[in-house]
């Protein structure tokens, strides 16, 4: 049977095609993983000894995916192709089959900070193993990625942890997010952050890490901990952990509210209406993420689709995909970022 | 560069004042230090460097830039026909400068290659007169806060403090003039904006010259009693930056006291547009190749900022 679903559709068949009804729910055999450029190949013992080295690589590889962060990874270089059909076969043996790596090292690996947007490489939706991961992506304008720099509370070198402040230079699009970037300037340097909503070139914007007493009257595009801003402010650009760096309410015209502050931690609800418990110290910045209109947009064509690298989706119609009508679910319950002591019934 | 002119002036302690100083002024006026029909051949000479100097069919910035600027430095060296002692002058290039000051605790140098210098045997007199340079002390040099003014700046670790103007002793064309810079790179982004340019002009004018007084007058920091001038043009084919800047003070550790001053007259344009290939609409043609919108004041004042020394 599946031997016969493999012949039925013929050789590098589209997720357009629709198979025969006996074979809805087989699943369709995969395509191949690219392939590989000829390369010159080394002695026979040395191809052996290397070929070793990079199965237990690739396995420890499979075990624990590659993680992306701005440091150097470690370059891995394929196998040839005749010598590596080879080793595979000879290493199927220690490990069973895996599949290769590709000559595909993730383009970040800047470790300095810079103003100048850095040229990104495209991944096609594709992981370290060269299959897709995520479908749908492909294709696209080129972009360069402008470093940004998430955590707004971050010193100069040299400079003491006081509150300070920044000049914006200059609000602009970035193609790699849904929201404008802007260019703030203080001290001696010069970074990108997310910009927020009525933010001009030539605002003065505070960043502080100190939690008064009274709560303060916070202007857009201020940071401050989440323990000095009154509730009922909104709020974008949070973090989970003190430090950590936002990742949260990052998107065009999105916005936190402050809900409530107990003890040391703070509730905050997210723009999909959870809610989440986070310390007081975390810092996030006030008013709505800049691009207001972004959700008011209209794409138009299926050409623009493609220029942002959105490919496009499959025509199958899933009878029980769940998709259509209105969904009316009780909220999740409340996330908690804070690791509160246990009270345990002996005490 | 950020903030351009205005982060130079702070880091230099400059006043600046719009427009070339009258004493310049003059020489532009006086018929009597004009070429014969110099329009013609000025012309010519942004005719030849703009469209004839090349094989292909448009020259490239990196060409005719330089091209330029020969031309331009040719027509002038014609005056030293009526004035003979505009022989004296010397064009050095590829000469390194080093300049050490300290500007409120902040130890700042200007180092390395510059531009095109021209060396001249006695050095210009000083432009302002006493009364303006005493009036610069109540004049106060603008921060802002809250940018440092030491944005954009290379940090370095400086191990030798180095001042030295490029040139050693006993070198007959001692005093520096006129610096030129050619912004000649074929990219725009790898050109300097005119902003930018006019803030590198200023920097590397304060280091000739402060290293020229350092030279004169020894390492304190002392004001002048004869201040240093130097003249500085830059240009990157189409428009001009002209700058005179007088050197009135070492003391620049604290913000008080006696500034230096800057003369600069900016955005001079020498032509609108030079078209090397005629522009040709529905097989008619709209344009002919040539030279448009030539201004003659820019040559002018490029000639008058040659002359000031001698005349």
């Amino acid at each position: 049977m599946a031997a016969a679903a493999a012949s039925a559709p013929p050789a590098g068949a589209r997720a357009t095609s629709r198979p025969a009804p006996s074979l809805r729910f087989r699943r369709r055999p995969r395509p191949p993983p690219p392939r590989f450029r000829q390369r010159p190949r080394p002695s026979a013992t040395a191809v052996m000894a290397a070929g070793l080295c990079r199965a237990f690589g690739a396995l420890l590889l499979s075990a624990a995916p590659l993680r992306p962060r701005f440091s150097v990874p470690p370059l891995f270089f394929p196998p040839s192709g005749v010598a590596g059909g080879v080793l595979a076969a000879a290493c199927r043996g220690l490990g069973g089959s895996v599949p290769r790596c590709t000559t595909n090292p993730l383009w970040k690996c800047r470790v300095k900070y810079t103003v100048r947007p850095v040229g990104m490489k495209k991944t096609g939706g594709r992981d370290h193993t060269g299959r897709i991961r995520v479908r749908g992506i492909g294709g696209g304008h080129k972009r360069r990625y402008r470093m940004i720099d998430f955590q707004r509370l971050r010193y100069e070198e040299g400079a003491p942890p006081e509150p300070f402040t920044e000049k914006v230079i200059h609000v602009r699009y970035d193609p790699c997010r849904s929201a404008d970037i802007a260019l703030v300037a203080g001290g001696s340097r010069k970074r990108w952050i997310i910009a927020t909503e009525n933010m001009q070139p030539g605002d003065i914007i505070k960043n502080s890490s100190h939690i008064g007493r009274m709560a303060v009257l916070a202007n857009e595009g201020d940071a401050y901990p989440l323990g000095a801003l009154p509730i009922g402010t909104l709020i974008c650009n949070l973090e989970s952990h003190p430090g950590k760096g936002a990742q949260y309410i990052r998107a065009a015209g999105t916005c936190g509210v402050l809900l409530r502050k107990v003890n040391g931690t703070a509730i905050v609800q997210l723009p999909s209406k959870r809610h989440m418990q986070v310390l007081e110290t975390c810092v996030a910045t006030v008013g709505r993420v800049s691009n207001v209109d972004h959700n008011k947009r209209v794409i138009g064509k299926a050409g623009r689709n493609r220029w942002l690298g959105k490919r496009p989706h499959t025509g199958l119609w899933h009878r029980k995909g769940g998709w259509a009508g209105r969904k009316i679910k009780p909220l999740p319950p409340m996330k908690s970022y804070v690791n509160l002591p246990r009270v345990t019934a002996q005490e | 560069v950020f903030q351009g002119v205005r982060q130079a002036q702070w880091l230099t302690k400059t006043k600046l004042v719009e427009g070339l100083p009258p004493s310049v002024l003059s020489i532009v006026d006086d018929p009597a230090h004009q070429l014969e029909d110099y329009e013609e051949r000025v012309k010519r000479v942004i005719s030849h460097a703009r469209l004839w100097d090349t094989t292909e069919a448009i020259p490239k910035r990196e060409h005719y830039c330089p091209v330029l600027f020969e031309d331009l430095i040719h027509l002038c060296r014609l005056m030293s026909v009526k004035y003979p002692s505009l022989t004296k002058r010397m064009l050095a290039r590829n000469y390194k400068i080093a300049a050490t000051w300290e500007r409120e605790s902040i130890l700042l140098q200007v180092r390395g290659l510059n531009g095109i210098l021209m060396n001249s045997v006695a050095p210009i007199p000083p432009v302002a007169s006493k009364e303006e340079i005493l009036a610069t002390e109540e004049h106060v040099l603008e921060t802002f806060y809250p940018i440092s003014p030491t944005i954009d700046l290379q940090e370095v670790n400086v191990y030798q403090e180095l001042n030295s103007t490029g040139f050693r002793d006993g070198y007959p064309y001692s005093h520096p003039h006129t610096l030129f810079f050619l912004e000649s790179a074929n990219i725009r982004p790898n050109r300097f904006r005119p902003e930018q340019l006019r803030a590198k002009m200023l920097m590397f004018a304060f280091g000739n010259a402060l290293a020229k007084a350092k030279v004169l007058y020894g390492n304190d920091p002392k004001a002048l009693e004869q201040p240093i001038v130097v003249q500085s043009v830059g240009t990157d084919g189409q428009l001009f930056q002209f700058m005179v800047f007088q050197l009135n003070t070492t003391d620049l550790v604290s913000g008080d006291g006696i500034k230096n001053l800057v003369w600069i007259d900016s955005d001079q344009k020498l032509y609108e547009k030079a078209q090397c290939i005629s522009e040709v609409k529905k097989r008619v043609v709209t344009k002919p190749a040539g030279i448009y919108g030539f201004q003659p004041d820019t040559f002018k004042k490029f000639l008058a900022l040659y002359l000031h020394g001698t005349v």
